[in-house]
């Protein structure tokens, strides 16, 4: 093993940007996460938010989960539950959960036509949806309204191929092939 | 690789374990989870506020298209508007001169006026179950929890958290907003709560309150933390029966906010009852003594023997009985000037007192009573007509 990487032997720069490299969809889901705090979609007159943070725990938890460990997705969702003001620790869950399900479940997406890996997404909504409604509304003790979490899931759903583009070249233009 | 495997594992379950963990430590440990929030948003804030402004330049942008494409409805819209605005304008002119005349007649303590700090929302809500947004006025700018926020077409919320440099507000849809206001025309007081949908709902209205929709809903002040009278919307009734309330301010083109600095009158000035209640004022009763010229030297003692109470009075009638009820009904001249305070109760009393006494002399009770409340608002009603 170590014999293999000596005659690599790189220089501090480029040691630098290999751990940049290999942070990068870590980055990319904090960037997602700050990203559904700001007004986005106010551009438009809408209230409802994508969950851009959603949309960067799938594709990377599909495409390259070894460079998107589950640290980072908690980490995503704790910011998100400090940065809102729910429950704490909401999204931290719902997202782990998400995270774990989508791993174990990536055989089925891995290398389809994009209109199921969309759908798929889809389906990852609808479960993400759920999960966190119940969960919120266990914590609230009441039933919460359902159309706002369902306007939310259609809305991430709508906008996740214009993310997964954006996604996809970074992932062919800057990651080492996986 | 089965170790490997098998700590990827070990570490899924132990990333799943804490995530529940945390659900509960949140609820246990809001201090140190409220502290981390500060903390965060204030780190936070400046980096929304720079991602911010690009989106506030383009949503003007869209907003400009959208007006270029109705300007020429939106004029005509306008113009009529403003023909209304200009009789309203008249009418409330003439209101307020009123007001303020009424206001100075009657002594009426004004509210002081409220220091105000704007800024600008820089935070959309991040999720389906708050409806919270970061406002970039912190500490620093002397917001604290508990202020009110309003937009230029009402309120929108109230401050819940502050930060040195950024604040978080809670918007009055959110399911833990609650909010006591007033509906106005009948001055129907209830409580507005958010469920997280966009319009709030009305709790704890009297059954037998007479709300219809379109009635304006304006914050009613109880509590002391908000102002009384900020707008906050109009009722409508959802198809289901239950009255709702649509809010003035627009929740999806939130943009530049005030933060209301206001702070609950405590330390009030003492204020003099208003001398319509009270009475004829102290120049009247110069000439009111000379008219009861003869009764001039027991004003002095009787006032105090009345106040003092009824059981004292019959011993001390016994030696001026003749003059008994004159002072009765002098009294309320004379006590005004000196004890302010007591008499704006005993002056209602003062009157079934007076319907009693008048009738060893009811021209004395007329000559204090009637004639010189008139002399006092006449002219002044005079000069508001």
């Amino acid at each position: 093993m170590m014999a293999r990487l000596d005659p690599y032997n790189p220089t501090p720069a480029s040691r630098a940007s290999r751990v940049v490299v290999m942070l990068l969809p870590f980055v990319i889901g904090l960037v997602c996460v700050l990203l559904s705090f700001v007004p986005v979609a106010r551009i438009i007159g809408a209230s409802t938010m994508p969950a851009f943070a959603l949309m960067a725990i799938f594709y990377w938890a599909v495409v390259r989960p070894e460079m998107f460990p589950v640290y980072a997705v908690f980490v995503m969702g704790l910011l998100t539950d400090l940065l809102s003001a729910g429950p704490i620790g909401l999204w931290a869950f719902t997202y782990t959960v998400i995270y774990v399900l989508v791993l174990t479940q990536r055989f089925l997406i891995i290398n389809v036509p994009f209109s199921v890996f969309w759908f798929a997404f889809l389906v990852t909504g609808l479960v993400e949806g759920v999960i966190s409604w119940t969960v919120a509304s266990v914590i609230y003790g009441a039933l919460l309204p359902v159309r706002p979490v369902l306007a939310h899931v259609i809305v991430t759903a709508a906008v996740f191929p214009l993310f997964a583009f954006l996604f996809g070249r970074i992932e062919r233009r800057i990651l080492p092939a996986g | 690789m089965p170790i490997r495997e098998i700590s990827h594992r070990i570490s899924l379950v132990f990333m799943l374990s804490l995530a529940a963990a945390l659900l509960l430590l949140g609820r246990a440990e809001t201090y140190v989870f409220d502290n981390a929030r500060q903390v965060v948003t204030d780190l936070a804030a400046p980096l929304l506020e720079l991602a911010s402004r690009p989106v506030a330049a383009a949503r003007r942008a869209v907003e400009r298209t959208d007006e270029y494409a109705y300007v020429f409805d939106e004029n005509e819209r306008l113009r009529a508007e403003n023909l209304r605005l200009m009789a309203w304008k008249d009418t409330a002119l003439k209101l307020e001169a009123k007001v303020a005349r009424y206001e100075a007649l009657l002594n009426v303590q004004v509210d002081p006026s409220i220091n105000y700090v704007s800024g600008r929302v820089v935070s959309d809500n991040g999720g389906p179950f708050v409806d919270t947004v970061i406002v970039n006025i912190g500490r620093e700018q002397g917001a604290k929890s508990g202020d009110a926020v309003i937009d230029t077409d009402g309120m929108i919320g109230r401050i819940v958290a502050t930060g040195a440099k950024a604040s978080r507000v809670l918007l009055l849809t959110d399911l833990n907003s609650r909010l006591p206001v007033v509906i106005e025309p009948g001055h129907y007081k209830a409580v507005l709560s958010g469920d997280n949908t966009d319009w709030p709902k009305l709790e704890y209205l009297v059954a037998t309150s007479s709300v219809s929709p379109g009635d304006r809903v304006v914050t009613s002040g109880d509590g002391g933390l908000i102002p009384p009278g900020l707008p906050v919307g109009l009722v409508i009734q959802t198809s289901d029966g239950n009255l709702r309330v649509q809010s003035f301010a627009n929740h999806e083109r939130l943009d530049y906010v005030r933060v209301l600095k206001y702070e609950f009158p405590t330390e009030v000035a003492r204020q003099d009852p208003p001398a319509l209640l009270t009475g004829p004022p102290v120049k009247a009763s110069p000439a009111a003594v000379p008219a009861a010229a003869p009764v001039a030297p027991e004003i002095p003692g009787a006032p105090q023997t009345s106040a003092s109470g009824a059981t004292t009075r019959p011993p001390a009638t016994p030696p001026a009985s003749s003059v008994k009820p004159k002072p009765a009904a002098v009294k309320p001249v004379t006590t005004k000037p000196v004890v302010p305070k007591p008499t704006t109760a005993t002056t209602v009393p003062a009157a079934g007192a007076a319907t009693m006494a008048p009738v060893p002399d009811p021209a004395d009770a007329d000559e204090d009573e009637v004639p010189s409340p008139p002399t006092e608002v006449e002219p002044v009603n005079g000069a508001t007509e």
